[in-house]
């Protein structure tokens, strides 16, 4: 009986597949053209890893990151003080930066009509916009006097804190500075990612909230950001991989120190950075003097990558739209 | 007997609604704060960053707070903390916008003149003073080293905004991750990158190509970024219908998909042109900055308008940082206007963004 029932046709998964050669050759190329940037990548770490490595041989890994001094005499190159000055910059910048840029996006999101929405947003971009050598050149010719002072008042209120003292009678060339320059630069990138997660809170979400007698502020604390905390951790890192990659603009504001770690002082004048140290010590650099300064780029840029690629994929997790 | 529901309109918001009363409290509860904060700094003759910080914030926080408190009771007094928190820090970025926007506008047109932007800098030593030399072979620089960058880019990115569009490969999850992770690739990587390659064995001298390269890498992101974004707006049925009617994919994509997304794509082209125009350090490391005008990409020296601040800047003398700042405005102003270009012709698109139902 059971033969002469017709059978019901398999359910094929619906796919086109290139069928011509164009297509194939079409397909092939925009595929490559994918996985180049993968590549491209890879071929950087290879290329710097190779030309850095009689250095990380010579010095060992371990002595090359966390030692101290800078000597061509001795042949002698250790980046400790610069990563920490990189990340103690890049943090600070962070820090400052974080308030304001949620500022602006819930602004933006949820206060502003919708012609003042677009001339913020106009704003935001224009200074997103703006080359980080301008905002150094800035940072050195206006704002470096203006934080100095700030510094100053700073230390003078707050001096018995550790973090705010200062033995050098000079607040000028400082991280505090520094990360000031760096947070100008990265508020546009992270408000940039966190508007874009605050537009996507469900509208029905916030009316529910405020249905059920909440107001502004506890919406705000209890409904929109829980929603979108995610993806504005993935904003926090894009901007911290981008302060910590920063070049010209430290170089022009901050005093770079080689022999001895500023653990904390954001007051003295000195401290560092990979990125302008690189810079610094290019021009006149010797042949050992150059590994050592790829081997300095080969460490920033691992830890960029690992920074930026946490960071990428939060966001695209707290995105899910945009993988459609 | 009538039970037809009254007629209520979709965007009646009842929460939202203003009295008159309401908005009176709200202008002098801002306006008193400010009025306080001005007396001191303009006739007490405080110092500024004193007022703003521990005059302004706590009046307004408490002005504001008693006007919250009037109008809703004790719940309005943290949305008025709320309030005057998102003014206050979005009106300190524009701030340091404006002091940024100002100091530009200010010390570059005094360095600004006709000859400024066509002469050279050949004759010029960092301590002669505006009345010649200029910018114009940064300038020319410029245009070729990023021209030759873009050309290189372009198909590189438009065929990746095809991979993550028009394919239904498993891979572009992972491609978009790498992008993302790309476009935060410290710069001064990718001019370290090409000069490990080319320069440390020995392939090529400093040169304005190499630069060139080193710029790819920094424009791939955008570039591929915002095409898959203008790609994405095609409607799926224009590719289906032109599928449907015997098109092979890559005719459907280069006669329906990419004339209907034309303008997104010029903008992407624009805005990587933007994001890269003022990349300083790879062409530091790669292009050797000379003062005369080189138009050969291939060999020899060519000063860009970035590294020709960068120069001037480290030269230090007051005459040469005036020349920075002179490149710097012609520089903002390049950018300003690619950046304006691509919101012009990107413009009706943005404006139709609406938010995704779920």
């Amino acid at each position: 009986m059971s033969e002469t029932l017709p059978k019901a046709p398999v359910r094929r998964a619906l796919r086109v597949k290139p069928a011509t050669t164009e297509d194939k050759i079409f397909f092939g190329v925009s595929a490559a053209a994918g996985y180049s940037s993968l590549v491209l990548i890879v071929l950087i770490l290879i290329f710097l890893g190779l030309q850095a490595w009689p250095t990380f041989a010579q010095q060992g890994i371990a002595e090359f990151v966390f030692g101290t001094g800078w000597s061509n005499a001795e042949e002698q190159y250790s980046i400790g003080p610069m990563l920490w000055g990189s990340l103690l910059i890049a943090t600070l910048g962070v820090i400052l930066a974080v308030p304001m840029a949620i500022s602006i996006a819930y602004f933006i999101e949820f206060m502003a009509t919708p012609r003042l929405k677009r001339t913020a947003t106009l704003f935001i971009d224009l200074l997103a916009a703006i080359p980080s050598v301008i905002l150094g050149l800035w940072g050195l010719e206006v704002f470096s006097y203006v934080g100095a002072d700030w510094g100053r008042m700073l230390n003078e209120t707050l001096g018995f804190l550790p973090i705010f003292s200062n033995v050098a009678e000079s607040f000028l060339r400082t991280p505090f500075i520094a990360g000031v320059v760096i947070a100008v630069m990265i508020v546009p990138i992270i408000s940039s990612v966190t508007r874009e997660i605050f537009s996507q809170v469900d509208d029905d979400l916030i009316k529910a909230s405020i249905a059920l007698g909440g107001n502004r502020e506890s919406t705000f604390r209890k409904v929109i950001l829980p929603v979108s905390a995610s993806g504005i951790t993935g904003g926090v890192l894009l901007g911290l991989g981008r302060a910590l990659g920063e070049t010209v603009a430290i170089f022009f504001v901050l005093n770079l120190v080689f022999d001895s770690y500023n653990w904390f002082n954001i007051l003295e004048p000195g401290g560092g950075a990979i990125a302008s140290l690189i810079l610094g010590q290019f021009g006149e650099a010797t042949a050992s003097e150059v590994s050592a300064l790829l081997a300095a780029g080969v460490i920033l840029f691992l830890l960029t990558l690992v920074i930026n690629s946490i960071a990428a994929f939060i966001v695209s997790r707290a995105q899910p739209w945009n993988n459609r | 007997m009538n039970l037809e529901p009254v007629a209520r309109p979709k965007t009646a918001e009842p929460w939202a609604r203003t009295t008159a009363r309401a908005k009176m409290l709200q202008i002098v509860g801002s306006i008193v704060p400010i009025a306080i904060s001005l007396y001191a700094w303009l006739i007490a003759g405080v110092d500024p960053i004193v007022v703003v910080l521990l005059i302004l914030l706590p009046t307004l926080l408490i002005s504001i707070g008693t006007v919250g408190f009037v109008l809703k009771g004790k719940r309005g007094i943290p949305d008025a903390a709320l309030i005057v928190m998102t003014f206050y820090l979005g009106t300190f970025v524009m701030v340091l916008l404006i002091s940024v926007i100002w100091a530009l506008t200010e010390a570059g047109f005094r360095a600004l003149s006709p000859h400024f932007i066509y002469q050279n800098n050949t004759y010029v030593t960092p301590t002669d003073g505006l009345e010649f030399g200029g910018v114009g072979h940064a300038i020319i620089g410029t245009l070729l080293v990023v021209g030759l960058s873009t050309i290189i880019t372009v198909p590189l990115g438009l065929a990746t905004g095809i991979y993550l569009t028009e394919t239904r490969s498993n891979g572009r999850g992972f491609v978009r991750v790498i992008l993302q992770a790309m476009a935060g690739l410290p710069s001064v990587v990718a001019g370290l990158f090409i000069y490990s390659v080319f320069i440390v064995t020995g392939i090529s001298q400093y040169a304005g190509w190499l630069g060139s390269l080193a710029l790819v890498p920094l424009m791939l992101p955008t570039i591929s970024r915002v095409t898959e974004e203008a790609l994405k707006l095609v409607p799926q049925e224009l590719r289906n219908g032109a599928l449907g009617l015997g098109a092979s994919s890559w005719k459907a994509f280069f006669q329906v998909t990419l004339p209907a997304a034309k303008s997104g794509v010029v903008t992407a082209i624009l805005l990587g042109v933007a994001r890269v125009v003022g990349e300083t350090a790879p062409l530091l490391l790669t292009v050797f900055p000379i003062a005369g005008t080189n138009l050969n990409l291939l060999s020899g020296g060519m000063a860009t308008l970035p590294t020709y601040i960068y120069r001037f800047v480290a030269l230090g003398f007051d005459t040469s940082v005036a020349r920075a700042w002179g490149a710097a405005l012609v520089l903002m102003i390049v950018v300003g206007l690619l950046f304006g270009l691509a919101r012009y012709i990107s413009r009706p698109k943005s404006l139709k963004k609406k938010k995704v139902k779920r």
